[in-house]
């Protein structure tokens, strides 16, 4: 009989996510981890683990990880990329963060490692709220978007506009690489894996700050089925978030 | 016995550097020595000064107590340090730049035109290490060679501005003679 | 001759620092002016962290890997960096943290002050925990408690802070700068290089558990506990037959030793007790010392933060008076003098 599919290496044995039914989250760490096996990372990387949904991936992981205080995870991750090199190792180091740790507490840090040029990896998982603390407005909400703090929906006038992450970390002069994908469909979950795996190789060759936003669904937090979250995604919030690579160092 | 210094001026006029070197020989000479510089926020022409401490005891009391020597280099600092100047001290006055006035009786005045000489001697960054040479033949404890050593200490490298300031130095040493004072 | 800044600086290269992350601030940019070209020499790291958040935390994913790890910074940048200690607490994280400290509350001023002492021996941060403090008084002891300090928080996996105020960070002295004494700490047992050939590991301050995270705590005070019993440092400066002694820290504790001297040469019988650890504080010791003299007086440069160490520690009987500094330039001894002067004559009026 023919193996089709097996669970990643890097994801522990006998691990069972934490995350709600429907969440994309899980999705998106499959495709971290079988990314991690396949370019042979897992033994040299150290995990940089962030405060939000994801804030025990840890657990999931066979990884070496680190947590960073909430919205620090990027200057964390320069901190064991350079010590690691000054005692003449490269080891592979990424972060998994939300769009509130990666985008809004600490996007003064996001930024600088971009712009540093930091060769580290940064993953973003966008579900347009801060999902932990049961789906406050985030920096992300797009206009018009319900959450227990914007009742009658964000708007410009008093919340102020959501950010395009990926647009900014591509205007970033260190970038190597800047994405936004999708997990709603097969297709678009094949195309996440490639960034993901595009972002990874980028940092192996030693290329800059590499970065990848994955829009995310919440059915929790939205009130919607897993389904109409992923229809969601599709039809409006691609809108406001359009997907795309907006930096490859190498087509550039 | 404790000797306190306090050199001032404006910014530019190579505070800092003399108060550097002045520790410097002091250190030479084997003494224990403190040097304390104003710092922060620094203007181009703002005011500067630094406190040299020297003993031949361990150095415990430091920073702007009186002052045995005050060197002046512009009226800002001679108006502002003269009260630190102890009883009997002395204040060396760069008189190109300050008004030669004696507001206390209780202490001496050198007035020098410490500028105009350097711009003389062809080179009006010197001026530090006249006011500097004036103040080593009143300490009268300080041999050449360490001075010269602290020179290079400090400078380094820079072998013109060695001499060039080394010959400033000279000068104002020999400055009271001439003067007959 | 060495600045108090550049001291620390060479120190740190010396006992093998390699990595370095700071953010401008008066009075103790030069140490990180001078680590910069240093450690580029020396292929060491050093980076201009965009605030101070992210140097701490730069310095806590350094010091993962089992790097040697510092940054310096003063007071009002001190304060941004709370959550990190915490954090580094929890993680048992080591890296040595320079607080050169400067006159506040909020801004304040770049003066000279003591007034972070509750902060780093109490810490800002949210939750049980401890930080090292060193704290010197002459630049001489910058260097040799950089060293120690580094050996410290690699021994107890603590954060360790050098507390110096502002004058002894830009003053120069005469120093020798031996080789760092201590010996090295085997840390191969905790640190993250890869999940290879063993089980990976995590770094976290989080715990879900009860229970766990109760017994997590209870673990850092037995160790806490081990380094109140193990390193506290102080010096005593004439204490055995003094009728009054001075208790006083870092500059403070210099500039109290010339007090002492004077009231010697006068024939007060004074001495000095000078915490070297702020915390642990030497609290023992300055117990056994109150059962035999009983009339104590603080001198600081803050409006009195060790005073309630000073009190907790004395015996029940003896007397405690307090004279506090102003910040930033203060007009010699004179003037302390004739504050104690005022004590000592109502002291001997009420036969204290």
């Amino acid at each position: 009989m023919q193996t089709i599919f097996e669970t990643p290496k890097t994801i522990k044995e006998n691990s069972r996510f934490s995350f709600c039914p429907g969440c994309d989250h899980g999705v998106a760490i499959k495709l971290v981890a079988q990314v991690l096996d396949e370019l042979g990372l897992q033994e040299n990387t150290i995990l940089v683990a962030s405060s939000g949904c994801s804030v025990n991936l840890y657990d999931y992981l066979e990884l070496d990880c680190i947590e960073a205080p909430h919205g620090r995870a990027c200057a964390v991750a320069t901190g064991i990329k350079r010590a690691h090199k000054v005692q003449g190792k490269e080891k592979f180091v990424f972060t998994y963060q939300g769009d509130g740790d990666f985008a809004s507490i600490g996007l003064g840090e996001s930024l600088h490692s971009a712009l540093r040029g930091e060769n580290i990896t940064a993953i973003c998982i966008n579900n347009t709220n801060f999902g932990m603390t049961g789906g406050q407005m985030g920096p992300t909400s797009v206009l018009g978007q319900i959450t227990s703090t914007s009742p009658q929906g964000r708007n410009k006038e008093t919340h102020g506009f959501p950010i395009k992450t990926a647009e900014h970390i591509a205007l970033c002069d260190g970038t190597s690489f800047s994405a936004r994908v999708a997990l709603f469909d097969v297709k678009n979950i094949l195309k996440a894996k490639n960034a993901i795996k595009k972002a990874f190789e980028y940092q192996k060759q030693g290329l800059g700050f590499s970065f990848v936003e994955i829009l995310a669904s919440c059915p929790t937090n939205w009130r919607l089925s897993p389904l109409e979250s992923h229809n969601k995604i599709e039809n409006e919030l691609t809108k406001t978030y359009p997907l795309g690579i907006f930096k490859d160092i190498k087509n550039d | 016995m404790i000797k306190n210094i306090i050199i001032s001026g404006s910014g530019g006029q190579g505070i800092l550097s003399i108060g550097t070197i002045l520790a410097n020989i002091a250190l030479f000479s084997d003494k224990f020595v403190s040097y304390c510089p104003c710092y922060g926020a620094q203007m181009r022409g703002g005011a500067v000064n630094c406190e040299v401490s020297f003993s031949d005891e361990e150095l415990l009391c430091i920073q702007k107590e009186k002052a045995k020597f005050v060197i002046a280099l512009n009226q800002a600092s001679f108006d502002k340090f003269i009260s630190k100047v102890e009883k009997n001290g002395t204040i060396i006055a760069n008189s190109t730049l300050i008004k030669p006035q004696k507001p206390r009786e209780d202490i001496s005045y050198i007035f020098a035109p410490i500028t105009q000489e350097a711009i003389k001697l062809g080179n009006i960054k010197t001026a530090n290490s006249i006011a500097l040479g004036i103040l080593l033949n009143l300490l009268d404890e300080f041999s050449m060679e360490n001075t010269k050593k602290a020179y290079e200490k400090v400078l380094k490298t820079k072998k013109d501005l060695i001499e060039k300031n080394i010959e400033a130095l000279l000068l104002g040493f020999n400055f009271l003679k001439k003067e007959g004072n | 001759m060495l600045k108090g800044n550049i001291a620390i600086a060479k120190a740190a290269l010396k006992c093998g620092c390699s990595c370095y992350f700071g953010y401008p601030i008066t009075p103790q940019t030069e140490i990180g002016e001078y680590l910069s070209s240093e450690m580029q020499e020396k292929n060491l790291a050093f980076v201009c962290a965009e605030s101070e958040l992210a140097a701490i935390n730069m310095a806590l994913g350094a010091a993962s890997s089992g790097a040697k790890v510092m940054v310096s910074s003063s007071s009002c940048a001190i304060s941004l960096m709370q959550e990190t200690l915490s954090y580094a607490s929890s993680d048992e994280i080591p890296f040595v943290l320079i607080n050169i400290m400067r006159a506040g509350p909020g801004q304040g001023y770049i003066f000279p002050s003591q007034a972070d002492y509750n902060q780093s021996t109490i810490g800002g941060g949210n939750g049980d925990y401890r930080i090292i403090t060193l704290s010197p008084s002459t630049v001489q002891e910058c260097i040799d408690l950089t060293y120690r300090a580094f050996y410290l928080s690699q021994k107890y996996r603590n954060p360790a802070i050098l507390l110096a105020d502002g004058l002894l960070g830009q003053m120069a002295q005469g120093v020798i700068l031996k080789e760092n004494p201590y010996p090295e700490i085997d840390n191969s047992s905790w640190i993250l290089n890869g999940a290879k050939n063993r089980p990976a590991r995590k770094i976290c301050s989080l715990e879900p558990n009860q229970e766990k995270l109760n017994s997590h705590i209870e673990k850092l005070f037995k160790k806490y506990k081990t380094i109140e019993e193990k390193e506290v440092l102080y010096e005593e400066y004439l204490c055995n037959d003094a009728d009054i002694i001075l208790t006083a820290f870092g500059t403070m504790g210099r500039y109290s030793k010339a007090i002492c001297n004077y009231y010697r040469k006068n024939g007060v019988k004074m001495g000095l007790f000078r915490p070297i650890t702020l915390y642990p504080f030497p609290n023992k010791r300055l117990n056994e010392l109150s059962q035999k003299t009983k009339f104590f007086i603080d001198i600081e440069m803050n409006m009195g933060q060790m005073l309630k160490d000073v009190k907790l520690a004395l015996a029940k009987d003896a007397t405690c008076k307090f004279i506090k500094k102003p910040i930033g330039d203060w007009s010699g001894q004179e003037e302390t003098i004739a504050e104690i002067d005022e004590i000592l004559k109502e002291k001997y009026a009420n036969n204290i």
